[in-house]
């Protein structure tokens, strides 16, 4: 079997560049090596700005995405090896597929803590299967204990009813990666509401026939929107515990309690529970061998250069898998996001087809600024620049604007130009901040009055 | 900032018409030529109250009201006549929003800024004509506005994609609407109804920073089914469906092909956006240098300026140009998608729908026009921020067809209220070096009517007035709810009755597609 380009995962990295090869290169054959018979792609996207976009996720079969690109094939199965000398890769059903160009996208995977080896009740969320089995263990649980403060601890937290929750985060505040601790107390009371959203259509998120096995790509964005999260304690009202600045030390087989196991906090706390939900970040996914290794970084992430080329020829890495080991915007910074995926999916995707057409390939204006749109307790939340100060160490100020329940607005300035900003809430203020951040205008004149909540500045910068 | 009280500042003040107000010199610090603004009754209301504000205790710094803006932009060298602001003028970078202001090009003083022009550079309006009526449309609005919504690329099912590289990118900064005609978007017809047929000639792309080059760039590529591309893919675009509500002066309307009530046109809003942005950066940074080296003085940092015969003020103007020419692409691209739309709705071509361009304004420009000053003609670096040439009949650089009307100004509206179409006078060519108002402003800096703007009503709003509505994110609604603008009746009336332009139709929408 031979394609021209091949593409390994069916997350939303490698769907991003097996279309925008569809596009670019429409007479050329490429593959789509998909672990999953379901595969990803995006929808409804929308353009918030000139970096920032919307997007949902949605999964189809294998069929119907084959089906409307003719050049493209998709094959379920599973990467094993690859041989970059002969250009050939082998996979778990045995087929050798030769390829010109080969881009790996096969993602990442949760960091479970260590324990979760000798526990059931441990379970990571990364694919719609490890959800399905959350969802069923959930329901019989009364006290659920999760680990981790990124954004699906966050979304759990938010969502999970009927059940008691120890959330416990390394950090002094919650939902420490997307933000400051300002703004960990602006979404605080939410905790304690009763998700009031309307009662979703559907209890499952799988539309497919069942005997699909759904492996390898990770979920998308909102992926808990159309959830119900039900543990087995309708009587209790919302209730968090928060437990600050701890780790799970150790996890214990309960005897002749109404809880199977206990967790053990670094602060000696212990917590009897049904399940623990693991969610402290993700490791890059490479379960197959190489010919010739790819330089790595210190976390294992293939590292890629400007051009998402990985050390060696001919191979490319996109999304979660890979790091960016190039120099760095310095409005830019690298986070295992969708919004990234995608953007890289269709960046490498580009490149390829600049490396083989001997084109020059300008870098996507998407990696000189971060920006990311995500919804936080039914929040709009979209992050901008060095959001968190990142990179600048304690050398910057903020600016802030907050109204309870409504808005939380931050700006992060460096000599009285912005470097960053958080908005919460339905602030209008994203295009103007983004030009600010790009175009490093000196704000100094106009002093706190930028935020102002009596001056309308949307257009004062057109 | 002079600081003074609300009452002494208005000695400097004189109102000279029912229309008109003169702003004296000393008003502000330096001010080599007066200022002048219009306005009605309503509209010097909402201007003085600015003012008003401005002068309270404590309120020195942050955001200068417009009429203020207005009296520095009089004290730049170079600059002849009048420091003008038109009926829509609030407050802007450096210069006001709605802001005039002419230098001389053979004077060696004179500056160009970009403040001057905006940061959305060639941000501008198009109208096209259609020989549908609301019979026609009325039953099939919302099927129209969901196809619009399809072709045009914003939003949920985007259609566009865009098969534009960087070398594709260079030839359009460089050719405009010529690059669009090349490639096959538009009717040659077309450039003859835009200012400047679509192309600044002075366009020197190698003038344009990598930076902007890549912010320019689609950075990623969209799909669809129905694969239909376009070159460009911005958020920031509007297209309004119109109906035509009123007419004023029925010769020149028809001159423009527009006949009768209820007769349908279309109307594209879009700019360069980040592109334009990061021209109008890049130059700032290098004209601060240039302003310490030929001791350049401005009574506000925003006015950073260059001498038009320098080094950065000649790179300012080749590379505006260029990001002129991306706007122009940019409409074509969503002139050719409208028409795509229309056509595929009605299932004819598009020049059966008699889809020509009415004409193509740019609001935010600055270009080297010869006018009268003191009975004189001179050479001058005319800056229109926030304002729209509006020349008067016979003029050489207008299209044949408006020779005897005068220009079609466009005026764009909001989402709920009306838009019209001027024509360019005399009277005008004399008092405002041409220019004219642009559409509605900001009511005022102060943002307290927006604040309660409650978002459902809005759309309740709408609703009742018969529009339907598409948007691609709730928020842009809230953006242009007709509250928080200066109404454009009132900006359009003072624009009629003091002169400097001329009534012609009245468009009333029936629906809005934004990206």
């Amino acid at each position: 079997m031979e394609a021209f380009f091949v593409i390994v995962g069916g997350g939303i990295a490698g769907v991003s560049c097996a279309e925008t090869l569809a596009f670019l290169e429409p007479d050329r054959s490429i593959i789509l090596l998909s672990e999953s018979a379901l595969i990803k792609t995006v929808v409804n996207l929308h353009a918030i700005t000139r970096t920032l976009q919307d997007f949902d996720i949605q999964e189809v079969g294998i069929q119907d995405f084959s089906s409307k690109h003719i050049n493209l094939k998709v094959i379920h199965d599973v990467l094993t090896h690859i041989n970059d000398t002969t250009k050939q890769v082998q996979t778990q059903g045995g087929l050798n597929i030769k390829y010109t160009y080969l881009c790996i996208c096969t993602g990442a995977e949760p960091k479970l803590i260590p324990q979760a080896k000798h526990f059931e009740e441990i379970v990571g969320i990364r694919d719609t299967d490890s959800v399905d089995t959350f969802i069923q263990r959930i329901s019989k649980a009364k006290t659920v204990v999760i680990v981790g403060n990124g954004g699906i601890a966050t979304e759990l937290v938010f969502k999970i009813k009927n059940a008691e929750i120890h959330w416990s985060i390394k950090d002094k505040h919650m939902s420490a990666t997307f933000v400051d601790p300002g703004a960990a107390e602006f979404f605080q009371p939410c905790l304690y509401v009763k998700d009031v959203s309307a009662p979703p259509v559907t209890k499952r998120m799988r539309v497919q026939e069942e005997e699909y096995r759904k492996r390898g790509a990770a979920l998308g964005p909102d992926w808990y929107k159309n959830l119900i999260i039900s543990g087995a304690n309708a009587d209790i009202p919302k209730s968090v515990n928060l437990h600050y600045e701890t780790e799970i030390k150790d996890v214990k087989r309960l005897e002749r309690s109404e809880f199977p196991i206990e967790a053990i906090l670094s602060n000696d706390e212990k917590i009897p529970c049904d399940l623990i939900v693991s969610a402290t970040g993700v490791l890059p996914r490479k379960s197959f061998t190489t010919e010739n290794t790819f330089d790595l970084s210190g976390d294992g992430d293939i590292q890629v250069n400007e051009f998402m080329q990985t050390s060696v020829p001919f191979i490319y890495a996109a999304g979660d898998v890979c790091n960016c080991n190039w120099k760095l915007a310095k409005h830019w910074f690298q986070m295992k996001l969708w919004t990234q995926a995608r953007q890289m999916g269709s960046y490498a995707a580009k490149s390829m087809v600049g490396h083989l057409n001997n084109e020059e390939v300008l870098q996507d204006f998407c990696f000189e600024m971060f920006a990311h749109s995500t919804r936080l307790f039914n929040f709009k939340v979209i992050l901008l620049g060095l959001f968190n100060g990142q990179k600048l160490g304690r050398n910057y100020e903020m600016l802030l604007r907050m109204t309870k329940g409504v808005e939380y607005v931050k700006f992060v300035l460096e000599d009285n130009k912005l470097q960053g900003a958080v908005l919460i809430g339905e602030t209008d203020l994203e295009e103007m901040a983004e030009n600010l951040i790009l175009n490093q205008i000196d704000l100094s004149p106009y002093g706190d009055d930028i935020l102002n909540p009596d001056i309308d500045i949307e257009d004062y910068f057109d | 900032m002079v600081v003074r009280q609300y009452q002494q500042e208005l000695e400097y003040l004189e109102k000279i018409s029912s229309y008109c107000w003169r702003i004296k010199k000393g008003f502000q610090p330096n001010m080599r030529v007066e200022g002048v603004f219009y306005v009605n009754q309503t509209l010097e209301k909402l201007m003085l109250d600015e003012l008003r504000n401005a002068c309270r205790p404590g309120m020195v710094g942050g955001f200068l009201p417009g009429v203020k803006q207005i009296a520095n932009v009089a004290a730049l060298p170079g600059i002849v006549g009048k420091s003008v602001g038109l009926p829509d003028v609030h407050s802007g970078y450096g210069f006001a929003i709605g802001n005039m202001a002419a230098f001389d090009v053979n004077d060696p003083e004179s500056i160009v800024s970009p403040g001057g022009v905006g940061f959305d550079i060639n941000c501008g309006v198009r109208l096209l004509r259609t020989n549908l009526y609301e019979s026609d449309v009325l039953p099939v609005k919302e099927q129209l506005a969901q196809s619009l919504f399809d072709h045009i690329p914003v939003g949920v099912g985007s259609k566009g994609i865009i098969p534009m590289n960087a070398r594709d990118l260079e030839e359009a900064l460089e050719m405009g609407m010529d690059w669009s005609l090349r490639e096959g978007y538009i009717w040659a017809e077309d450039k003859e109804h835009c200012e400047e047929y679509g192309r600044m000639l002075n366009a020197d792309p190698a003038k344009v920073s990598m930076r902007a080059k890549k912010r320019g760039l689609p950075q990623v590529i969209f799909f669809s089914k129905k694969s239909f591309y376009c070159p460009f893919l911005f958020h920031g675009i509007k297209v309004y469906i119109y109906e035509l509500d009123e007419i004023y002066d029925k010769w020149a309307a028809c001159k423009m092909g527009i006949e009768e009530k209820g007769q349908i046109c279309v109307m594209i809003h879009s700019g360069s956006r980040g592109f334009g942005h990061q021209v109008a950066t890049d130059a700032l940074v290098q004209m601060e240098k240039a302003m310490k080296r030929d001791n350049i003085e401005t009574n506000d940092r925003q006015l950073a300026c260059a001498r038009i015969s320098s080094v950065e003020g000649q790179d300012y103007l080749k590379s505006m140009a260029a990001a002129a020419n991306f706007a122009w692409v940019n409409r074509s691209s969503m002139t050719f998608l409208s028409r795509q739309a229309f056509a595929k709705q009605f299932n004819m071509a598009p020049d059966d729908l008699d889809m020509h361009v009415i004409y193509d304004v740019s609001h935010n420009i600055a270009k080297v026009e010869e006018h009268l000053v003191d009975g004189k003609p001179k050479t001058l670096l005319v800056h229109r921020k926030g304002s729209t040439r509006a020349f008067p009949p016979h003029h050489p650089l207008i299209p044949v067809d408006y020779q005897l009307t005068g220009q079609p100004v466009l005026i764009g509206g909001t989402m709920g209220t009306c838009s019209y179409v001027l024509t360019g006078t005399e009277q005008g060519m004399f008092e405002t070096f041409g220019s004219t108002c642009h559409g509605a402003g900001r009511a005022l800096s102060r943002a307290k009517s927006r604040r309660n703007i409650d978002y459902t009503d809005v759309l309740q709003k709408l609703e009742y007035m018969g529009i339907s509505i598409r948007v691609a994110s709730p928020k842009l609604v809230m953006e242009e709810a007709p509250e928080s603008y200066k109404n454009v009746t009132d900006v359009v009336n003072t624009c009629h009755a003091a002169g400097i332009s001329k009534k012609c139709i009245k468009l009333r929408p029936i629906a809005v597609i934004k990206g």
